[in-house]
């Protein structure tokens, strides 16, 4: 798998799929590729956020620790974005990703990140459209509750 | 020093002065024959006067003594000489011009020689009087004092006063007697031609040197400029911080560019000046050539003087106005020392110097500074006026820890330095026992105290170094030197005036600390600095150390079983893919390509980074691997992305830095050599190929994957090696090879334990590699041997390789390794936080049981563990003995605080 197919996969990440590819290029080139064994930990809830993950190949988990112990919230697939509200709100991890099988993902530096959304403001508002789209969202399942 | 130049060289070399003006002297007869012979070959052999009245022969050599016509005239006829023919007269002659030139040539190699060794030994003397004023500098004088321009005045300034000293006596005396000998001779041959030639000679003496005063004020304004000059340049670069923070680099620069107008403006008008005095000169001398050949030819038409006579006149006259102008120059030379002297001299004032430092020979006390601490009536004065300390007093019984509590106040700061003797200026009395601590010998003082300051002075070195710093008092065994070599050179120390010294000699006192070597030492030093919690960063230090298989066989033996061990836990417990080995016969996807095909490190710079695609028998290698256009052809896929996907991106930015193959700066020429061969590679210039061939050598697949390498490649790579091994072992030594089974000195200690590469590609590998490493150290016992390659570790210029933390660490072992009777610490814990701030008081409390601690604490949160506070207010002192721990150096407490001590160290 080279550079090329990772840009490809960020491609289908909603996030990013608006940005120019040499952009997306240069945001892979400056990504780690890094393989997870199966239950290998990307990171665990609390650590302090310093980089996102997109996941090239592979499955895992998203686990809350509760006083019960830690339970399944959600499942990950391939060209899943994974840990970028915590690089953007400079806040430790809200869940625990665990690999689920050997997975392969593209690590992304918070810092390296941050500075090309500083450089770029195209990707910064590719970003922000996204964010706001997920507000949007989240305020229609407000409503939807409320309502019902 | 010497107010007086030359008083100064006249007392330290008055042996060598003499015995070279003696040999000047001796030289001086046969100068004159050699004038002489000239007029001998013209006028007796080729005129034939010898032979006038038709004799055959005539006397070669003869040896006559006769006294002058006023002495009654007689004459003794020594020796006859040989009765020789007209051409066996002038052959005889000239050979005997001939070695005359050769013994006056002799003659002026000696005295050269003995000038230049004279000068160099009082340079060397001079040099180090100098050095030595430099650590009697006055803690006072240490504020106006700069020393970049110091340094300035011990190399260059005092540099043409060396070259001097050689001529001080010498060159007027030489000079002076050549000169007057000439002027005689002259004089000898026509009283009236001497006469006319001294009297130019008296006018070139009195003008000249007028002239040349304006060119001494010149100069001197020269020097000071050019010291200022470099003292600038010395500020600004240890205030480089505030240039850059500041944004001063426009203000810099005009001040450095005015620095340099003005001294361009007082170089001109000195070579003005110093011309036309040239010129003036010069003309001076072609003044009496011109009465010569006009008066003297105009006698010699008349009659009245012999042609042989006036040709050697002009002939003894081409040699006078040579020692003339040296001489007039010597006197230049001489005023312009005098003044580089006195500024020296000014630099280095009485007023500004400590009392004469001794103590090297002196004895170590015996016994422990102890005894009650006692100071009264203490006044300091801050620099405006105001008293910190007004009449304090206190007294302390010793051994026993205190706490100086500032409140904020400098007066705490000030009174541990009173104590540490760091502050001299002080009024009142301080008595330490029965002494005033002002009477403590500096050996003992040395010994038994220490301080350790907010700012931690290190020197560049290693951390080792800098942590016996406290341990090189003097010699205290001897370096096996050749006896021959030895004696010359403490001849030489004893001549002007050094010490006789060898820093090769065993300087480290290793009893001192109770060490019995310079292993033992190593684990003092390693324990005291685990303790203050740099364990970690000297194991890091020594991880990426390097070190030297022949000194330590033993050690990079057992280097090489635990890199066998590593592999064999990667295996065992399914690590594998984590670390990709070094194998001759693999290619290593984690390395880079260079390295790949190098399959080694490089030990000069010619074979590391870019370097290596210029160098002509890397070329040859991989030309012969016919590697050579494929890597070029990445380096074109190369060149292609990087300007792709960086393009946009302002140049400077930091991810050109951290990611990109080419620098900012480079891309614009790049994209050209891309535009060239966009018709065929052929357009390519061997220069761009080599320009691609550097981008691909640092390239790693698998972290920079562009899909570049395939296995076709990787086999060319590998087959590269032997080729590669080939070359470099006939060229210079530039890399040391990979070995399964050696360690490689090039490489630092955890590649040689790793002996591979950690994988880019498996998650969160650095730390399980590091985790898997540090087993592996502890299990096989490496541990030690690498803390001490740790201990190796330079600390750069200031200690600026090291962080602040670790700085002051360092500084803090330096002072606890001697062990000191009193320590004192007055800020030097202050790049630690308050947690850390706390163990670190503990453990200083801890260490010094049954000696004496001092400590500049801000407040009283962290003065728990002491015995007695000191508190400061209005210029006063007030001690609070805590109740529960009651001070006094009880016998069996002491005793039991001394074996803690001993467990320690």
């Amino acid at each position: 798998m080279t550079l090329e197919a990772e840009v490809q996969s960020l491609r289908q990440v909603p996030m990013f799929k608006d940005i120019d590819p040499a952009r997306l290029k240069l945001l892979a080139f400056t990504s780690e590729r890094v393989q997870f064994a199966d239950r290998q930990r990307f990171f665990s809830q609390g650590d302090t956020s310093d980089s996102a993950y997109v996941i090239l190949d592979g499955r895992a988990d998203v686990l809350l620790t509760t006083p019960t112990g830690e339970i399944k919230v959600a499942e990950l697939e391939s060209n899943a974005l994974v840990g970028e509200m915590g690089i953007l709100s400079d806040t430790p991890r809200s869940a625990t990703i665990v690999a689920s099988e050997p997975t392969t993902a593209l690590r992304i530096d918070r810092r390296v990140f941050l500075e090309l959304l500083a450089q770029f403001p195209q990707m910064a508002l590719a970003v922000m459209r996204e964010l706001a789209k997920r507000l949007e969202q989240t305020n229609a399942k407000l409503v939807a509750k409320s309502g019902s | 020093m010497e107010k007086s130049l030359f008083r100064y060289i006249w007392t330290h070399s008055k042996r060598d002065q003499i015995l070279v003006c003696g040999v000047v002297l001796v030289s001086q007869p046969f100068y004159f024959a050699s004038l002489d012979l000239p007029r001998q070959i013209v006028n007796q052999a080729i005129q034939g006067e010898a032979f006038r009245d038709g004799q055959a022969t005539a006397p070669f050599l003869p040896f006559t003594l006769s006294l002058p016509g006023w002495l009654g005239g007689s004459s003794w006829h020594i020796f006859e000489g040989f009765q020789v023919g007209r051409i066996g007269l002038l052959l005889g002659l000239s050979c005997l011009f001939l070695f005359f030139v050769i013994v006056n040539g002799a003659f002026k190699y000696w005295i050269n020689v003995a000038k230049g060794v004279l000068g160099e030994r009082m340079l060397r003397r001079l040099r180090f009087d100098l050095f030595t004023m430099v650590l009697r500098f006055t803690p006072e004088a240490l504020r106006t004092v700069k020393s970049s321009e110091t340094a300035t005045i011990i190399k260059d300034e005092v540099e043409p006063v060396g070259g001097f000293i050689g001529d001080a006596f010498i060159t007027p005396v030489f000079l002076g007697m050549q000169a007057l000998t000439a002027l005689f001779f002259i004089m000898v041959q026509h009283i009236w031609l001497g006469l006319m030639a001294l009297a130019v000679v008296a006018i070139q003496f009195t003008i000249i040197p007028r002239m040349r005063r304006e060119l001494l004020r010149l100069g001197r304004l020269r020097q000071i400029s050019s010291r200022e000059f470099a003292g600038r340049i010395g500020e600004v670069l240890d205030g480089i911080e505030a240039v850059h923070v500041h944004n001063a680099y426009g203000w810099e620069r005009a001040e450095i560019g005015h620095r340099l107008y003005q001294l361009f403006d007082l170089r001109l008008q000195i070579y003005n000046r110093k011309f036309i005095v040239k010129f003036v000169n010069n003309f001076l001398s072609q003044l009496t050539p011109f009465f010569f050949y006009s008066i003297g030819g105009y006698l010699a038409i008349r009659g009245t003087l012999d042609i042989g006579q006036l040709v050697a006149v002009i002939a003894a006259y081409r040699e006078l106005p040579p020692p003339l102008k040296e001489l007039i120059d010597w006197d230049q030379q001489r005023l312009d020392v005098q003044v580089k002297y006195d500024q020296v001299a000014q630099h280095f004032s009485e007023e500004r110097l400590a009392p004469i430092l001794l103590g090297k020979d002196e004895a170590v006390d015996e016994e422990p500074l102890g005894g009650p601490l006692v100071a009264e009536d203490l006044r300091v004065a801050d620099p405006h006026g105001g008293m910190v300390l007004d009449g304090a007093s206190f007294e302390i019984p010793l051994p026993a820890e205190v706490a100086l509590i500032s409140g904020g106040s400098a007066a705490a700061s000030i009174t541990a330095q009173i104590i540490a003797r760091r502050m001299l200026s002080f009024g009142g009395r301080v008595r330490l026992g029965e002494r005033d601590i002002a009477q403590i010998p500096l050996a003992t003082a040395g010994r038994r105290l220490a301080y350790a300051g907010i700012d931690p002075i290190l020197f560049p070195g290693s951390i080792r170094d800098n942590l016996i710093y406290g341990l090189r008092h003097s010699p205290v065994g001897k370096f096996k030197e050749d006896e021959r070599e030895a004696l010359r050179r403490i001849k030489e120390a004893q001549r002007t005036g050094n010490p006789i010294d060898n820093i090769s000699d065993q300087w480290i006192d290793y009893e001192l600390v109770g060490a019995k070597d310079e292993e033992d030492l190593d684990h003092i030093l390693i324990d005291l600095m685990k303790k203050v919690g740099m364990g970690t960063e000297i194991y890091l230090f020594g991880l990426a150390g390097r070190i030297d298989p022949e000194r330590d066989p033993d050690f990079a033996a057992r280097l090489v079983e635990g890199r066998q061990r590593l592999r064999e836990t990667f295996q065992a417990e399914g690590m594998g893919d984590l670390v990709e080995p070094f194998d001759p016969r693999q290619f290593n996807d984690q390395s880079t390509i260079a390295e790949n095909i190098l399959f080694g490190v490089p030990t000069s710079d010619a074979f590391r980074g870019r370097n290596l695609a210029e160098n002509p028998s890397f070329r040859k290698a991989i030309d012969e691997a016919g590697l050579f256009d494929d890597l070029v052809h990445m380096g074109i896929q190369i060149a292609e992305t990087m300007t792709e996907i960086f393009e946009g991106l302002p140049p400077g930015h930091s991810l050109f830095e951290q990611f990109s193959f080419i620098g900012a700066e480079e891309l614009p020429e790049f994209e050209a050599i891309l535009r060239r061969r966009r018709g065929s590679d052929d357009s390519l210039t061997g220069e761009d190929r080599t320009r691609l061939l550097s981008l691909p050598l640092a390239y790693i697949e698998a972290r920079h994957r562009l899909g570049l390498i395939d296995s076709h490649l990787k086999v060319q790579v590998v087959q590269a090696r032997g080729l590669v091994r080939t070359e470099f072992e006939t060229a210079e030594a530039g890399v040391e090879f990979y070995d399964p089974a050696k360690v490689c000195s090039a490489a630092p200690v955890r590649d040689n334990l790793l002996f591979g590469r950690v994988s880019y590609r498996v998650a969160n590998a650095q730390a399980r590699v590091a985790e898997a490493i540090a087993a592996i150290v502890k299990e096989l016992g490496l541990l030690e041997e690498i803390e001490r390659v740790g201990l190796d570790r330079q600390v750069g210029t200031a200690g600026r390789l090291l962080t602040a933390q670790e700085r002051a660490s360092v500084n803090l072992v330096r002072c606890l390794v001697k062990r000191p009777d009193i320590l004192v610490i007055d800020g030097a814990l202050a790049p630690f936080d308050e947690t850390r701030a706390q163990q670190m008081i503990s453990l200083l409390i801890e260490l010094g049981r049954g000696r004496s601690l001092f400590m500049v604490l801000p407040n009283e949160r962290q003065a728990s563990g002491f015995d007695i506070l000191m508190r400061f207010g209005d210029g006063k002192i007030t001690t609070e003995t805590k109740a529960l721990q009651a001070p006094g150096p009880s016998e069996p407490n002491a005793a039991q605080a001394e074996e803690i001590a001993g467990e320690v160290a």
